[in-house]
């Protein structure tokens, strides 16, 4: 059997959407977290001990994403995984942050570029083998390997850069 | 795409097809296309290439039914019953909605048709008697005189529609009974049930038209899919007579009637669940359960139906496998006497180590989101019938994520109002229950496209 990351409910395997809440099981998320427990946290980063925390008490840690030159903030619950790409109706691409109007198509964003999901106490983001890449503070991460995402972070998807907030939402 | 696509088109040509797997579609010459009647048939499998397991696993298959662009519709003529609800209710725009509907509607009429009026309340009478060649100015002053008062008993409404459809049906006629109602029936829907079975059984199509917001969704569409017919949900009395244009628009368009499609399973595998989802969203009623067997009621020019089966699969031993036969049979129209048959074969390789491929083809990753949305909208409904309003609620809230992330902003909209509606009064709306029923059955509408 296999598990709905959101609901807890149990489907059987190769199942594509939980019956009860909706969420889409896609392979990833099918294969399980192993890969983030072997993950150290990195020392000296006062934030990420924080941002724990806060998922911790809250339960409520939000996203709040600053995109390129503009500044467009964009603020969402971490409840879910959230996309980010371009929206494209005729594949089928729905992102939750739609990055179309930042210049995304001159910026090198991908339909399905990244996304950015809670595991447990950590936030990682992964990069959906995007065409020009996904960095976190300069570093390109490969494909489909989640890395933590901490507050604080400069992230870019191809050529536009995005900054990282991790914060609770009962306390703002 | 580490799925492939089982593409293959298929000609109902009777005994003239060969084995859908081994055939090269373009081995069919023109002459054998030009003499079949037709439509393909396209499949797509979610894996192609599954692990061995001990424990049932789930797949997926996305079966369309297209209508050949070539194949115009043959002439045939409609043997039609309006059957209007003339409860007090329909008093007003309602009921002057559906006359003028109906004026336009015998205006359209071709001589060789032939139209039926009955109208009920607590009982029922035939305002026109079935007949071709309809004297439409008598016809329409008939309809003038309609007036509304008494209850609403669908089933008086029913039996006269269907004495009045046998009574004058042709060997060829295509024969629709149009319901058209605004209120709840009390105490008689199985009886109204037994009698769309009967309809099905005698070729007759039960397509009831909801006015308004207070009427019973789940046995209109029970007693529609029954039939072969479509339930249509019309929020508005002026949207009446666009109701009546796109029915008849579809039965003039028929190319394919009585469509039916038959799954035999292997051993180890069971079919969980069967759904038409395009044109729209509708679960089919199994008629069988060893092997599966649904209507599909016609098919007409220029739209596809697609069908989305889950299948349950244990399979413990590697290599190939055939998993099912699906068949396809039908009527094509002048030959009603002859059944019609297309059949494919679904197999997977099975691999004893190693994971199932993650790569679900896009397709069935759409169809089954839509679906999803749909199903969760049934589910918050039976929460709220079991009492369970958290539950409920939460169900909403997660279909308008899902819808959400379909684009449907409007719906997630109405989805959310429904929950905030629900966790105040502890009720859902009538309106706001029919609005993400007939909206996430019509969410269909983008795959139509995706898959032609």
């Amino acid at each position: 059997m296999i598990e709905c990351p959101v609901c807890h409910a149990t489907h059987v395997p190769n199942t594509l959407f939980c019956s009860e809440c909706g969420t889409y099981l896609s392979g990833e998320e099918r294969q399980g977290t192993d890969a983030l427990e072997t993950q150290q946290a990195e020392p000296g980063r006062p934030d990420q001990a924080e941002a724990g925390a806060v998922a911790r008490c809250q339960g409520r840690l939000c996203l709040r994403l600053r995109i390129g030159e503009s500044g467009r903030l964009v603020e969402l619950p971490l409840e879910r995984t959230l996309h980010l790409g371009r929206l494209d109706p005729s594949q089928d691409v729905f992102p939750e942050v739609d990055l179309t109007q930042d210049a995304g198509v001159a910026k090198g964003v991908s339909r399905r570029h990244a996304r950015i999901s809670r595991r447990d106490e950590a936030v990682v983001i992964e990069d959906l083998d995007s065409v020009n890449g996904t960095f976190i503070n300069g570093k390109r991460l490969a494909p489909y390997q989640p890395e933590r995402l901490h507050n604080g972070d400069q992230l870019r998807l191809g050529s536009l850069s995005i900054a990282v907030e991790l914060f609770s939402a009962n306390q703002e | 795409m580490a799925a492939t696509i089982i593409s293959q088109p298929f000609w109902f040509a009777g005994t003239q097809f060969g084995d859908p797997m081994t055939s090269s579609p373009l081995g069919r010459d023109s002459d054998q296309s030009e003499r079949a009647e037709a439509f393909n048939l396209r499949l797509i499998a979610s894996h192609t290439l599954l692990q061995v397991m001990a424990e049932e696993q789930a797949f997926y298959l996305l079966l369309s039914i297209t209508p050949r662009r070539e194949s115009g519709p043959a002439r045939q003529p409609l043997n039609l019953c309006l059957v209007l609800d003339r409860s007090t209710s329909m008093q007003g725009a309602r009921l002057q909605q559906v006359k003028e509907a109906t004026w336009r509607l015998i205006d359209n009429l071709e001589p060789e048709d032939v139209l039926s009026l009955v109208t009920f309340s607590d009982r029922a009478e035939v305002l026109l008697p079935g007949q071709c060649d309809v004297d439409k100015a008598a016809a329409k002053a008939r309809v003038s005189t309609l007036q509304a008062s008494g209850g609403t008993e669908i089933l008086q409404g029913l039996l006269a529609g269907l004495r009045e459809i046998e009574r004058s049906r042709l060997p060829d006629s295509v024969n629709y009974l149009a319901l058209i109602t605004d209120g709840h029936t009390y105490g008689d829907e199985p009886a109204c049930l037994e009698q769309a079975r009967q309809a099905r059984a005698h070729q007759i199509i039960i397509s009831p038209i909801g006015i308004g917001h207070d009427w019973n969704e789940e046995f209109l569409d029970e007693l529609a899919a029954l039939s072969g017919g479509t339930c249509r949900y019309v929020d508005a009395p002026h949207k009446i007579a666009d109701a009546f244009n796109e029915a008849v628009r579809q039965l003039r368009g028929i190319i394919a009637r009585e469509l039916k499609i038959t799954v035999a399973p292997t051993a180890g595998v069971r079919v969980h669940e069967l759904f038409q989802v395009a044109p729209y969203i509708q679960r089919l009623p199994l008629v069988d359960h060893d092997t599966v067997q649904a209507w599909l009621g016609p098919l007409s020019a220029g739209q596809s139906k697609v069908l989305l089966l889950e299948l349950r699969l244990q399979v413990t031993e590697a290599g190939q496998r055939l998993l099912a036969d699906i068949r396809i049979t039908g009527e094509l129209p002048g030959q009603p006497q002859r059944q019609h048959e297309a059949k494919l074969a679904v197999s997977a390789d099975f691999a004893a180590v190693g994971q199932s491929e993650l790569e679900i083809p896009p397709a069935i990753v759409s169809a089954l989101s839509r679906l999803t949305a749909y199903k969760l909208q049934e589910k918050a409904l039976r929460d709220v019938q079991a009492g369970d309003l958290g539950a409920a609620t939460q169900r909403l809230e997660a279909m308008a994520t899902r819808l959400l992330s379909l684009g449907e902003t409007e719906l997630a909209r109405s989805a959310l109002l429904e929950a905030g509606q629900l966790a105040r009064s502890g009720a859902l709306s009538a309106e706001g229950r029919k609005k993400l029923r007939y909206g996430t059955r019509g969410l269909s509408t983008l795959l139509q496209g995706e898959l032609q």
